[in-house]
């Protein structure tokens, strides 16, 4: 057992002096680059010993510089070792390395190094990272014994043998070095800039077998500086060094440097495609089913630690597909369970509602709603081609990782058939949506400090821009302020962006400074203040593709709603299409506001101007749609008799017949303070 | 008074610099750098404007290529860098845009003809390249690492860049200090998206051309000229995300009916007709470079762009 | 800055008399907020309201009619700089000129072409517009000859490019209650040429050297009494025009120059680059162009490049829902349904018409949105693609019941199948993709 910090304190004394032994002219051929550890360090190129020596000093007695130094030394004179041993890499063979990691067919880098205990273990380790699309590199006994494995080496395998011994791991520093002066456009001499590269940028690990002395201990220790995990068979204490197992190296060195391996290709006997989405299974074609009021049937989607979720792990608790007979119903729990750094809980429900999408991509699965109502079918097709109900399972994995590659790390999916099992798990699950659904309904406006934009219709409407809140989702209906943060975070250069509120200019009229700047640098200098919660000043613009149309109606002092299913003549003498035609297009209109249906039931709506009670007409069919809502909203504060007057166009169509309605039925808008 | 335009600006267009020469490290007998206007096309001061350029376009497999070509061409097709060599003497276009056609054949395997082919055409052919490699996924990696590779030191502009695949192309750029073609279909927001996609993984902004896509003129080209409209609008607005130069070209113009119905005689007329209307149109919506197939569009471009820009800046010889 | 609709509401009578035409004073108001009102239908506006709104509702271009009957046409009346802003109104005339120095033959040949001549693309008649006469005799008379041969055979819209006051006089004498453009005026003689053309009911062009002459020159005009004008920008290099062209179009839309609030006239004929001119011409803002007798490819090339500028961005060109073929398709051949988003149909049957497939396109109506657009917000359903199977036919012309609809709209494809019967295959999402496509999944 190696005391790694004793190791490096005699490691270094013992390079000191290989270095003060120096002689004679030392380079390598093939590079612009020089030394280049050396020159990324220093700037300066080494061309003898004693620049060497004073290269040495210069970095304050730099482990790397030395070992390149001395390697160099070795290399000039004495010639390249022989293969298989590769030596130092020619520029010409590190663009195209450089190429493949910025390409992505290759996700990282990993050093090998020590005395392996025998070939198995490396050889195993080295499939692994092969697999893994890693460039290793060996250097020491390691290649060695890895030949007596039949694990063949060379470029070509991804598996470069660069010398005989592990300081002549020194050429895995030369290449990040070089990548990051080819790549990285980091001038030499600036120490600093090159190691903040390799931190960021610099997909590296290193795993090490015993045997290592002490001056081969103090280089790999300095490779921790770059920001490179080293991670230990055994055979050393202390120092920041990982101890790892041979079957758990790789996954955790790939791990702690954030080295995420792409999922590409999912595994079932069945096509998985957006084109089938659409293909539904009838009864007849249909081997099993789940859920659909016959089975009880649930999915839920949690975020856990990451050292509870194993990815791509399947779990079916209870029967398969083969325990039973075609045509049968069976209970169905699908909870899948992720992990991600940047996964958040509030992003569940988002997530749990591409399950829908996910299912029905395959080409023999079905699926229909959502929560404890959903329905899922598997065809008798897709069964006699091999899928399984635990292939559901590798579906939604599987598609999960490669969606949301940057959001999630890890999935794992468990389905349960087992009818007892399914009915304890649902209450576990319905709990969890009643505290959701209680969160999203609580959530307002002033709770947050970040709203989301929606630029998406920028293609039409080039200066439109949308501000979703919490309580006002966009004006097509179609995005909450939840699915503005979920695409952010999943697409962060994409159409939603975070807006940061600022200062509240006005509480009431829903105005803040920070949504001003925003709107004012989204819409190209085009709008200037933007407010919220008002239609009659500096109201929100409008793309086009509204749910409705607020229009405020002078004679009522109140305001009408319509909506985009509603074909007819309004009270404003203007049907939708004109209407939308008028004020679409990135317009900021006073008195007309593009609106979602469910924004309408906001306390945030008209706000500004005194409140839901200046509404004086909707369609018959959107008051049918909110009723249940409105009223409960409007009894609520003990106004729900202002509901019936809400006129329709079963009362009217004409402002004349509106006017007189309105007086009929006391509505308060008449008495409110004037809007004009 | 002295009336003036009221658009304020506040942004500029950031510089490109396409080809080296042998000061620059290449072999280019021109290298040239666009950028740097602060208005719109023509307009304003003429310090700030730079001479859009023409790329001649030319492949390595005909068998895809338009047939007028062809028939115009006659044998010279045949031979990829006779071809680029035959347009530069005869035609003069400021760049040579090469398309590798071939590896858009199913299960392209020739990997090593790629190097032939460019390095041929970099010998035939003194003007700064545009190189444009497969479109199928699954050989971009390969296909990339050659051309760049290929063309080293000649700082080629690659295409083409799309939001689903952008990272070979990146990556050859990066490698072999290249510029790369960033295409997004028609759509200003999505253009800045791939341009911001293109920074993360290392591309200088320095070096991206923005092609929005451009629709043959009737059959989509309004929305194209609108999209690069408000693309250098946005730029000159001080949006350093689309700031770059524009490359247009138009590559269904010659397969459109318009064209393939003309009357024989009148065939090679119509192909450079429809293909000027377009591409000066694109010069006027904002574009740098702007490319044809048919050779007769490059003296009925030329003359155009010469009658606005009558100096060459953006050239260094 | 343009009144939004409710301060132009906060002007009006408040009556709701409908004396207007519209059914309330806020659908007037937001009529002539967006321009297209005119507060002369108005009977109850106090002079003070009539001033602030005559001022800023009125059109910043003003809308000039030229010729009279079936091939009169309207320019002016812009409103934006950009297309992408709003739309550009009113596509220019393009003027084919012809010189009175040329025969009567060689006159009528040329005037007959741009009275027959028609391209027909998208549903749309495209056509040139009217003749423009040159004076290059320096010969009233003469002149006055052309311009009966070109009026002799067809009823097209006229500009007399006169050139002096005396020729448009013998010009105006064949056609003075056409109302054909006399060119043209400048500070020198634009009283002459006012009284001359305010006699007739002609639009007059006049021409100064910059646009601050040019501002001038046609608020004197308007004094004179005519303000039916057209300002010439036509002696200028390319540039020059261009750079002239936009201080005018911005000055008249943000309504800081009023007086630069007319369409603008071009002779493309004039700089060495006569293509070039033209398109530019068409490009930035100019209104009336005059080319020379334009070759068969470029006519088409400008036609088709006018459609596209004047397309308004915000209502695509739809093309009319049907079933179209493709080459000669039989009883066996493939039915491939997608939207009637002209881009979409134009790109796919580009796409056909290359693979060299024969084959039926069914177009639905989807009132132009694209396929991705159209199936999210439910302007493509089943019923629709139900109903254009049976209106146009499909069961008789092909002998199989198997339909290719578009890669995103494959969430409606199991309804489909529901709905009509027949076997849906979803195909490429990029049309590009056709060709491959049906070569390795079609078989009927």
């Amino acid at each position: 057992m190696k005391n790694v910090e004793a190791s490096i304190k005699s490691g270094n004394e013992s390079l000191k002096t290989k270095i003060s032994e120096l002689a004679g002219d030392l380079g390598y051929e093939e590079t612009a680059y020089h030394l280049p550890v050396t020159y990324a360090l220093t700037g300066n190129a080494v061309k003898n010993a004693d620049d060497a020596r004073s290269a040495y000093q210069r970095t304050g007695e730099n482990p790397f510089v030395a070992c390149e130094c001395y390697t160099a030394s070795v290399t000039a004179e004495n010639g390249k070792e022989p293969a298989p041993f590769t030596g130092f890499l020619p520029d010409a063979d590190l663009r195209k390395m450089g190429y493949s990691l910025v390409d992505g067919s290759i996700l990282g880098l990993a050093l090998v190094a020590g005395s392996p205990p025998g070939a198995d273990v490396v050889a195993g380790i080295c499939r692994e990272l092969q697999e893994k699309y890693m460039l290793t590199f060996l250097a020491g006994d390691v290649v060695g014994t890895l030949a007596g494995s039949g694990v063949k080496v060379g470029a070509e395998y991804r598996l470069v043998p660069l010398g005989s011994t592990p300081l002549r791991g020194i050429h895995f520093v030369d290449i990040i070095a070089r990548v990051a002066m080819m790549f990285g456009g980091v001038s030499p001499g600036d120490p600093d800039r090159l190691i903040s590269y390799a931190r960021e940028r610099a997909k590296a690990i290193v795993i090490v077998f015993p045997g290592l002395n002490d001056e081969e201990i103090a280089f790999i220790d300095a490779l921790s500086i770059l920001g490179i995990p080293i991670l230990s068979m055994g055979g050393y204490e202390g120092g920041n060094w990982h101890l790892a197992t041979p079957e758990n190296v790789v996954r955790e060195g790939m791990d702690q440097k954030g080295i995420k391996v792409t999922v590409t290709a999912i595994p079932i006997p069945m096509g998985c495609s957006p084109a089938f989405e659409g293909k539904s299974i009838r009864k007849e074609e249909m081997h099993v089913e789940f859920g659909g009021g016959r089975t009880p049937a649930f999915e839920l989607l949690r975020v856990r630690p990451a050292a509870d979720v194993t990815d791509g792990k399947i779990t079916v608790i209870g029967p398969e597909i083969e325990d039973v007979p075609q045509g049968s119903a069976l209970p169905l729990g699908i909870i899948v369970e992720v992990a991600g750094s940047a996964m958040k809980k509030e992003y569940e429900p988002v997530l749990e509602r591409r399950i829908h999408n996910f299912v029905n991509y395959g080409e023999g699965s079905w699926h229909v709603a959502q929560r404890d109502l959903v329905w899922v079918r598997l065809s008798k097709e897709a069964v006699s081609k091999g899928v399984h109900i635990r292939h559901i399972g590798t579906l939604i994995a599987a598609k999960f990782r490669i969606d949301f590659p940057n959001l999630l790390d890890a999935v794992q999916v468990t389905l349960i058939t087992d009818e007892q099992k399914v009915k304890s798990a649902l209450l576990e699950a319905q709990k969890v949506y009643r505290e959701r659904d209680q969160r999203i309904k609580d959530l307002r406006d002033t709770d947050v400090d970040l709203f989301y934009s929606c630029t998406l219709c920028q293609t039409f409407a080039p200066n439109h821009v949308c501000i979703i809140t919490p309580e006002r989702p966009a004006l097509c209906g179609a995005i909450t302020w939840l699915d503005g943060k979920t695409a952010f975070e999943i697409s962060p250069s994409g159409a939603n962006q975070p807006v940061p509120k600022g200062e509240v200019i006005d509480a009431t009229t829903g105005e803040f400074e920070g949504v001003n700047r925003f709107v004012k640098k989204a819409s190209h200098g085009e709008v200037e203040r933007c407010c919220l919660y008002s239609i009659m000043e500096n109201p929100m613009t409008a793309c086009g593709c509204f749910e409705c149309i607020a229009v405020m109606l002078p004679e009522t002092n109140g305001f009408m709603i319509v909506t985009r299913e509603f074909k007819g003549l309004t009270p404003s003498g203007m049907t939708f299409s004109t209407l939308a035609g008028t004020i679409g297009g990135g317009a900021q209109t006073p008195g007309f506001a593009g609106v979602s249906k469910n924004f309408i039931l906001s306390d945030r709506f008209l706000q500004a101007e005194g409140g839901i009670e200046r509404l004086v007409w909707m369609p018959g069919q959107l008051k049918e749609e909110l009723s249940e809502r409105l009223l409960k909203k409007l009894s609520d504060s003990g106004r729900q008799e202002f509901f019936d007057r809400i006129a329709d166009e079963t009362v009217t169509t004409t402002i004349e017949d509106l006017m007189d309605f309105l007086a009929k039925v006391h509505h308060p808008a008449l008495d409110m303070p004037a809007l004009i | 008074m002295t009336l003036q335009t009221q658009n304020i600006w506040n942004g500029r267009i950031g510089t490109v610099t396409i080809g080296a020469d042998r000061a620059h490290g290449g072999t280019r007998t021109l290298q040239y750098t666009l950028g740097g206007e602060q208005d719109l096309a023509a307009v304003g001061p003429g310090a700030t404007q730079q001479r859009p350029l023409i790329a001649a376009e030319i492949c390595d497999d005909p068998g895809i290529w338009s047939p007028i070509v062809n028939t115009f061409m006659g044998d010279t097709v045949n031979d990829t860098a006779g071809w680029a060599g035959t347009m530069e003497s005869e035609y003069h276009p400021d760049i040579v845009r090469l398309h590798l056609t071939s590896t858009r054949k199913r299960n392209f395997k020739d990997f090593s003809g790629i190097p032939e082919t460019v390095s041929g055409v970099l010998k035939s052919t003194g003007l700064p390249l545009i190189i444009e490699g497969s479109n199928d996924p699954s050989i971009d990696s390969e296909v990339y690492q050659k051309c760049g590779e290929a063309s080293s030191g000649e700082r080629v502009l690659l295409g083409t860049a799309e939001a689903g695949r952008y990272r070979s192309i990146a990556a050859a750029a990066m490698a072999y200090n290249h510029c790369i073609i960033a295409q997004s279909p028609i759509d200003i927001n999505l253009a800045k998206q791939l341009n911001i996609l293109l920074k993360e993984i290392g591309v200088p902004y320095d070096r991206i051309l923005i092609d929005p896509y451009t629709g043959a003129l009737g059959y989509g080209f309004e929305y194209s000229y609108s999209v690069m409209e408000r693309i250098r609008y946005a730029a000159l607005k001080g949006d350093q995300d689309l700031a770059m130069t524009m490359i247009s070209a138009a590559p269904d113009s010659l397969n459109i009916r318009e064209v393939r119905e003309a009357r024989d005689d009148e065939t090679d007329r119509t192909a450079a007709t429809w293909e000027f209307y377009t591409a000066f149109s694109a010069v006027i919506a904002g574009a740098s470079i702007v490319c044809v197939r048919h050779p007769l569009a490059i003296p009925l471009l030329k003359s155009a762009i010469d009658s606005i820009w009558p100096h060459s800046a953006g050239r260094e010889a | 800055m343009a009144l939004k609709a409710l301060d132009i509401y906060k002007l009006l009578p408040k009556k709701n008399c409908k004396e207007c035409g519209d059914p309330t004073c806020l659908t007037f108001a937001m009529k002539l907020a967006s321009g297209k009102g005119d507060i002369e239908k108005c009977p109850y506006l106090d002079d003070h309201a009539k001033s602030v709104l005559g001022a800023s509702t009125k059109p910043p271009v003003r809308k000039i009619k030229i010729g009279v009957g079936e091939r009169a046409f309207v320019v002016g009346e812009e409103f934006v700089q950009f297309r992408h802003e709003k739309t550009f109104y009113h596509p220019p005339g393009i003027m084919v000129s012809v010189s009175d120095t040329q025969t009567k033959p060689e006159i009528e040949q040329i005037v007959t072409n741009v009275r027959d001549y028609v391209l027909t693309r998208i549903g749309m008649d495209l056509r040139l517009n009217g003749i423009a006469i040159r004076n290059d005799s320096n010969n009233p008379e003469q002149f006055g000859t052309a311009v009966s041969y070109a009026e002799g055979c067809a009823d097209l819209p006229v500009v007399l490019m006169a050139g002096t006051l005396a020729a448009a006089e013998a010009g105006l004498h064949e056609c003075g209650n056409y109302r054909p453009i006399v060119h043209c005026a400048t500070r020198e003689n634009y009283r002459e040429y006012c009284s001359l053309t305010k006699k007739s009911g002609a639009v007059l062009a006049i021409r100064a050297g910059t646009p601050d002459e040019m501002a001038e020159l046609s608020t004197l005009c308007t004094e004179a009494g005519q303000d039916a004008l057209l300002l010439d920008l036509s002696s200028r290099s390319l540039r020059q025009f261009i750079n002239d062209s936009t201080i005018i179009r911005q000055h008249a839309i943000t309504r800081t120059t009023p007086s630069l609030g007319y369409p603008v006239f071009y002779d493309a004929t004039i700089p060495d680059n006569a293509d070039a001119a033209l398109v530019l011409g068409i490009l930035k803002y100019g209104a009336v162009i005059v080319i020379g007798p334009p070759t068969r490819p470029s006519e088409k090339a400008l036609l088709t490049l006018r459609q596209n500028i004047y397309t308004d961005p915000q209502k695509p060109i739809q093309m009319t829902a049907g079933l179209y073929r493709v080459g000669n398709p039989g009883k066996d051949a493939p039915v491939l349904m997608t939207v009637n988003f002209s881009l979409t149909y134009f790109t796919l049957q580009g796409y056909l018409e290359s693979s060299r497939v024969s084959c039926y396109m069914l177009i639905v109506d989807t009132e132009g949105l694209s396929v991705l657009t159209a199936v999210a917000a439910g302007k493509l359903n089943e019923t629709m693609v139900r109903d254009a199977i049976k209106k146009y036919g499909v069961e008789n012309e092909v002998s199989h019941r198997t339909l290719i609809i578009p890669g995103y709209a494959s969430p409606l494809s199991g309804r489909i199948e529901e709905e009509t019967g027949w076997k849906v295959l979803v195909g490429p999402r990029d049309a590009a993709e056709i060709g491959e496509y049906l070569e390795t999944e079609w078989k009927a």
